[in-house]
């Protein structure tokens, strides 16, 4: 490590070494947001009084807490006998599967709740009065609509977690910004271009989409007649 | 051996709390953050909400840019850029703290107000709530509706003039549910100086398990604190906006 | 007042072209025709909310295009009632009425209550002074627009479709108000379908279609021996939906009397 990398070279290590895994802790992340998601969001729309009470008690509980705290409890926390089936060496990934999917889960089952709600209610009388039950019309009208609605919030949510997933550093995971931070602690007066680097590849995964998906979709789905209301 | 390893939860929980000062100091360190960022943020998310709004082409653009960027970025890489520019900037950065220290029920406390690095992690903060704060207050800003602010002109009232007299009163109390969204959540990221070495409450719950090894019983205390606060400035917050209600605003 | 030759165009639509009335003082123009036809957008160029991109407006000699002129000051002197109310929503109607007085006037506070207080009795609101716009319906939310221009005792006053946005029933209570306005001699520029109203008091009514203005004459002129087709037509149909309008008005103005 003689020479001083240049720029492009920063650039591309950073990129190899810490994208993939990023992807995977957000991906992951999302996922199990999705699936938590949807399932609070049906438990406080269409459950009982207790899956309700159950589901918003979850809300606050993992909105409150802060990330960073959140995976050090699945880090360091849980006692090694919980975690049988989770080989050792691959804890601190999981920890942050799991903390970054909780998390998540909180939020979207927020944006699902909006979203099935903002589908205009004459929708689902007209469905039931060409006699679909009432899951059916859940499945084949509401859902669909919902989900177009839910889709500028979702990609906001999906920037959160990628930024989210940086907190992994913490823990020794080499996503991005470990991955730049390597560099840093190699060539310290790089440090700050190098941060520069990572933030416009954080920036790079982020704005595109959340442009994309953000208004302008809405304001298209809007004029095509899609999207309820 | 065993019986070491999964020990009664209740006696973790004591252990833990003999440790209450330092869990006091760094949770007092969160809030001092806390303040100052969403102060600060306040201010700044304002000025670049109005700037974005009705700044003219130019300004618009840089603030519009300035917001995105901010949101689009992780704030821990925020964070990391702001504490080592100077570093390699080459600038000297002389080393300096406010420290207060004071004693309760005979344990001494010792809080450091500012410290450089303290500072880079106010300004790091305040520079990103300003950014998210700016996006609610822009939602807001354009609910009023373009109606009346031509009403405003048309009775002869300069832009400024309306902005002040029209859009704000209206805007500010528009913003307050989304607001108050922010401002419970912010405690929630003042955790990130633990990486610049503050002396927050995350790193007091590191400092208590390296002493004690109730790794699961501090960290959870720990949520538990930011549970708590969270939902008293919620609520707190959620007075407020009831308190200050105009029929059809 | 003077409105010459305004050109005014939106990306490649040209919305008017070559528009030239006068205004005199006590005077009632009424602009009506299709919509589209540009009427709305006259308005705003005559008091400069979005200029015209040609031509020259004179308000008593003073050229409003002109840069070296205080377009606030100007605005203050041109008073706009528009169709969705635009009432200040945080604000109650007192306050709303009296706003324009204290900051763009510079009165003093208790002086400007008294005057807003005046306006919204003429307007015959005054008991609803302390509430706020949202706990108005429409034909009292216009009620209190109109309270606001008239507080500022512009040169003119500016309609724009006052009564468009309007249920049916609460039509009559505004259309009543302007019909007083203009009798005490209010100069007032009015675009609306409410063809009752312009047989009542108009000094002029001018036709603009496609952003130019076709015919021009009294209203004698046009509901006797209208001169073009369109002109015809557009009547034709107006008769059909607002017929019953005429009623409304004249049962009020009998009961005025």
């Amino acid at each position: 490590m003689s020479e001083t990398p240049d720029i492009p070279s920063i650039f591309f290590y950073i990129l190899f070494t810490g994208l993939p895994t990023t992807l995977l802790l957000t991906g992951i992340g999302l996922l199990l947001g999705l699936i938590i998601g949807l399932a609070l969001a049906l438990m406080r729309i269409y459950g009982a009084k207790e899956l309700m009470w159950f589901a918003s008690g979850y809300e606050k509980v993992f909105r409150g807490i802060p990330i960073l705290v959140l995976i050090f409890i699945f880090a360091f926390g849980i006692p090694v006998e919980f975690l049988w089936y989770i080989n050792p060496l691959q804890r601190p990934l999981f920890s942050v599967f799991l903390a970054l999917g909780l998390r998540s889960g909180a939020y979207q089952s927020q944006i699902f709740r909006g979203a099935i709600n903002s589908v205009n209610f004459g929708q689902m009388e007209a469905a039931r009065s060409i006699g679909m039950s009432g899951f059916q019309s859940f499945i084949h009208i509401i859902f669909p609509q919902a989900l177009r609605l839910a889709l500028p919030s979702w990609s906001n949510e999906y920037a959160v977690v990628i930024k989210d997933s940086s907190f992994a550093y913490a823990i020794g995971i080499i996503e991005l910004t470990r991955a730049a931070n390597r560099i840093s602690f190699n060539y310290p007066e790089l440090w700050a271009p190098t941060m520069v680097i990572v933030a416009i590849i954080y920036f790079l995964f982020t704005f595109p989409v959340t442009n994309f998906f953000g208004e302008r979709q809405t304001k298209k789905l809007k004029k095509l007649g899609l999207g309820g209301g | 051996m065993i019986l070491q390893t999964i020990p009664g939860p209740i006696e973790d929980i004591l252990k833990v709390f003999e440790y209450w000062d330092h869990i006091l100091s760094g949770f007092i360190m969160n809030m001092w953050l806390y303040a100052f960022a969403l102060t600060i943020g306040f201010i700044l998310g304002l000025i670049l909400a109005l700037v974005r709004q009705y700044g003219g082409r130019v300004f618009s653009k840089v603030s519009t840019g300035y917001i995105e960027v901010i949101r689009g970025t992780p704030l821990l890489v925020q964070l990391f850029l702001l504490y080592f520019l100077p570093f390699s900037l080459n600038w000297p950065i002389g080393s300096w703290r406010l420290v207060s220290t004071f004693s309760l029920f005979d344990k001494n406390i010792e809080i450091i107000f500012f410290d450089h690095i303290t500072l880079i992690g106010i300004i790091a903060l305040s520079l990103n709530s300003a950014a998210y704060q700016a996006e609610y207050f822009r939602g807001a800003i354009v609910s009023v509706g373009g109606g009346q602010v031509m009403a405003a002109k048309s009775l002869g009232m300069s832009t400024i003039g309306s902005i002040r007299h029209v859009v704000l009163p209206q805007a500010l109390r528009r913003v307050i549910p989304a607001w108050s969204n922010e401002a419970a959540y912010l405690p929630k990221y003042t955790t990130v100086v633990y990486f610049i070495g503050v002396k927050d409450l995350f790193r007091e719950a590191h400092y208590i398990v390296s002493i004690t090894f109730r790794s699961l019983a501090t960290y959870v205390i720990v949520a538990i604190v930011f549970l708590i606060t969270i939902s008293i400035i919620s609520k707190a917050l959620d007075i407020v906006y009831s308190r200050t209600r105009i029929p059809g605003l | 007042m003077k409105i010459h030759d305004v050109w005014k165009s939106y990306e490649n639509l040209e919305v008017l072209k070559g528009i030239s009335f006068d205004v005199e003082e006590k005077e009632v123009k009424v602009i009506f025709g299709p919509s589209g036809s540009g009427k709305s957008t006259l308005l705003r160029c005559i008091n400069m909310l979005n200029p015209p991109d040609k031509g020259e407006i004179y308000l008593r000699g003073q050229n409003l295009m002109s840069s070296d002129i205080d377009i606030n000051l100007m605005r203050s002197r041109i008073g706009m009632v528009f169709q969705q109310f635009n009432l200040f929503s945080h604000l109650k109607a007192v306050d709303n009425v009296s706003i324009g007085l204290r900051r763009v006037k510079g009165m003093k506070k208790e002086d400007a209550y008294e005057k807003a207080l005046q306006a919204l009795k003429n307007v015959r609101m005054d008991a609803w002074a302390n509430h706020y716009p949202a706990e108005l319906s429409g034909g009292q939310q216009q009620r209190v627009g109109i309270a606001r221009a008239l507080a500022m005792e512009p040169d003119v006053i500016l309609f724009d479709e006052p009564t468009s946005a309007l249920d049916p029933e609460l039509i009559g209570e505004v259309l009543q108000v302007m019909l007083d306005i203009a009798k005490s001699g209010t100069t007032m520029i009015v675009v609306t379908h409410e063809m009752g109203f312009a047989r009542a008091v108009a000094s002029e009514m001018i036709f603009l279609d496609k952003g130019l203005m076709i015919e021009r004459g009294t209203p004698e002129h046009f509901f006797t021996s209208p001169q073009s087709e369109r002109v015809k037509k557009f009547l034709n149909q107006l008769e059909v939906l607002y017929g019953s309008h005429e009623q409304l008005l004249q049962f009020k103005d009998k009961e005025e009397l």
